[in-house]
């Protein structure tokens, strides 16, 4: 037998706090953004900040995010060896 | 006198483990509550400890799952108590309350399908907040139980996860559960909290990305590391010139914590040989007032650090400010020298101490748990049983009682273990 679904029984009783929206809206543009940066080829975090114009430690944050979401990856490090080059993962 | 359980165990981190386990192994019925949705405490979050340098991990988890297992010990998770309240006969009748999971836990196999649908993103905590989770989450890859929870106040309410789960697992209908139990005996083993360097305005925690905390360290040590990396925060450059900046919260009267907290010399000086490691060509300068290395192997822990390369000024740390690229000057009094010099670093870890969580003396209602002058659980015989408190039938074991490191406290359990033993079978 299906099990009736609970989410309209919280529904009822709850609303979604106004932060939870924004922080909702801010993560899909910056996961819109950040994967449509390196698209064609892998960047640093400071390359990512300069290429989609966004703050370099709301970049490291969101990136880390999608690192650890399974969505981009590690490809390398530069030649200085300070920067880690990510790329979307295969 | 009859009871539901012999031992009610408040905290389920490596004190109300130990002590569970030596008291459900002598065939107590125990009864153990944990406030986090997994057990474990603050150790199952480190990366590795002094000074033998094994895997925190390796060390706890079979303890965690031991726990978990045993037929004689009951565990809540999220749960913590109203009340306690002392009855004539000598029990305690307590007052649970227990936080909806918004999942069935006898349902969830952990297999993470309802993360990869929530779109809703977060402060991971248990990450020390240096990266994100979704609001239905598996608090960390070893939590016990591995199994899912929904942060209410966090969710989008789309029901996304509801219709992913497999097992059919997500249950929006949970509400907050009373639980009303009787027990012989009480142990308190709370743990501590750590220092919010916030309260220290001229650190620039908070302010600056790159002064990180010595827990935000641990993580990024941790096998289960929230970069993949030894990371700053700012920018995501591999650091290479970083301060340790000791007693933050701690021997400092003027944020209320005048005492020791007994451990943050030594997690410093293991994370500093860490990083050696991890990071060979980075300068480690360690700022500190003395080095208290009072423990078995501790002093030759030491000295192996400084050896192995790290840099050690015995220095008070005046201020810290940031330079555009986000290093960061550290202007300090030279303690040996009477100089004040300044110091540019990359990443900076504040080596935050340890401070009483009192919190649970709220619920004892008609006696009072008595706690000492900087709110710790008042041992009111410290030198014979160090485990009795205030009222007769509640022990308190580990850092309820004061700072203290791993080893001292797997001993302070066991040593309330044995004098809750001592009393129910006194009862009997």
């Amino acid at each position: 037998m299906e099990k009736i679904k609970t989410i309209h029984v919280i529904k009822q009783e709850r609303t979604v706090l106004p932060h939870v929206n924004e922080e909702r809206k801010k993560y899909v543009q910056m996961r819109k953004t950040l994967l449509e940066a390196l698209k064609n080829e892998g960047k640093t975090i400071p390359q990512l900040s300069a290429a989609t114009q966004l703050p370099i430690d709301q970049v490291t944050y969101y990136l880390m995010a999608l690192q650890k979401f399974g969505e981009v990856s590690v490809e390398g490090i530069d030649d200085m060896d300070e920067y880690y080059i990510y790329q979307l993962k295969k | 006198m009859s009871a539901d359980y012999d031992v009610l165990i408040i905290g389920a981190g490596i004190a109300g483990e130990e002590s569970a386990l030596k008291l459900a192994d002598m065939g107590f019925k125990v009864l153990l509550v944990e406030k986090e949705p997994s057990i474990g405490g603050k150790m199952i979050l480190l990366s590795k400890v002094f000074p033998t340098l094994d895997c925190a991990a390796c060390i706890t988890t079979p303890k965690v799952s031991e726990t978990a297992r045993h037929p004689n010990i009951t565990l809540f998770t999220l749960t913590e108590p109203e009340s306690i309240i002392k009855e004539v006969d000598n029990t305690f009748s307590i007052t649970l309350k227990k936080r909806p999971r918004y999942v069935v836990e006898q349902d969830c196999t952990g297999c993470q399908e309802c993360e990869t649908v929530c779109p809703s993103v977060v402060h991971d905590q248990f990450q020390m907040n240096l990266v994100a989770r979704k609001a239905v989450y598996i608090p960390f890859n070893i939590a016990n139980p591995r199994i899912a929870l929904i942060d209410i106040d966090n969710c989008m309410l789309c029901g996304a996860c509801e219709q992913k789960c497999p097992s059919n697992a997500i249950d929006f209908t949970q509400k907050e559960q009373i639980i009303s139990v009787k027990v012989k005996s009480v142990i308190v083993a709370t743990g501590f909290k750590l220092f919010d360097p916030i309260h220290i305005e001229r650190y620039g925690y908070g302010k600056y990305k790159n002064v990180i905390t010595s827990m935000q360290m641990e993580r990024q040590l941790a096998p289960t590391r929230p970069f993949n990396n030894i990371l700053r925060p700012s920018d995501g450059k591999v650091p290479d010139k970083i301060a340790y900046v000791f007693c933050t919260g701690s021997r400092d009267h003027t944020i209320g914590n005048p005492i020791c907290s007994q451990v943050c010399c030594m997690y410093s000086i293991k994370q500093s040989q860490l990083l050696m490691g991890a990071l060979p060509m980075a300068d480690i300068s360690m700022y500190y007032i003395n080095i208290r290395a009072f423990g078995k192997g501790f002093n030759e822990f030491y000295m192996q650090a400084k050896d192995m390369g790290a840099n050690f000024v015995k220095g008070k740390i005046a201020s810290i400010s940031e330079k555009e690229n986000g290093n960061l000057i550290l202007r300090y009094e030279n303690i040996e020298t009477g100089e004040v010099s300044e110091s540019e670093h990359d990443l900076v870890v504040l080596s935050v101490g340890l401070l009483a969580n009192s919190s649970v003396t709220k619920a004892f209602k008609n006696k009072i748990l008595k706690t000492d002058e900087i709110n710790y659980v008042k041992q009111t015989n410290l030198l014979q049983s160090p485990a009795i408190t205030s009222i007769e039938g509640v022990f308190a074991a580990g850092t309820a009682t004061a700072p203290m490191d791993i080893p001292d406290t797997i001993m302070s359990a066991g040593a309330a273990a044995a004098e809750v033993s001592g009393y129910l079978n006194q009862l009997s």
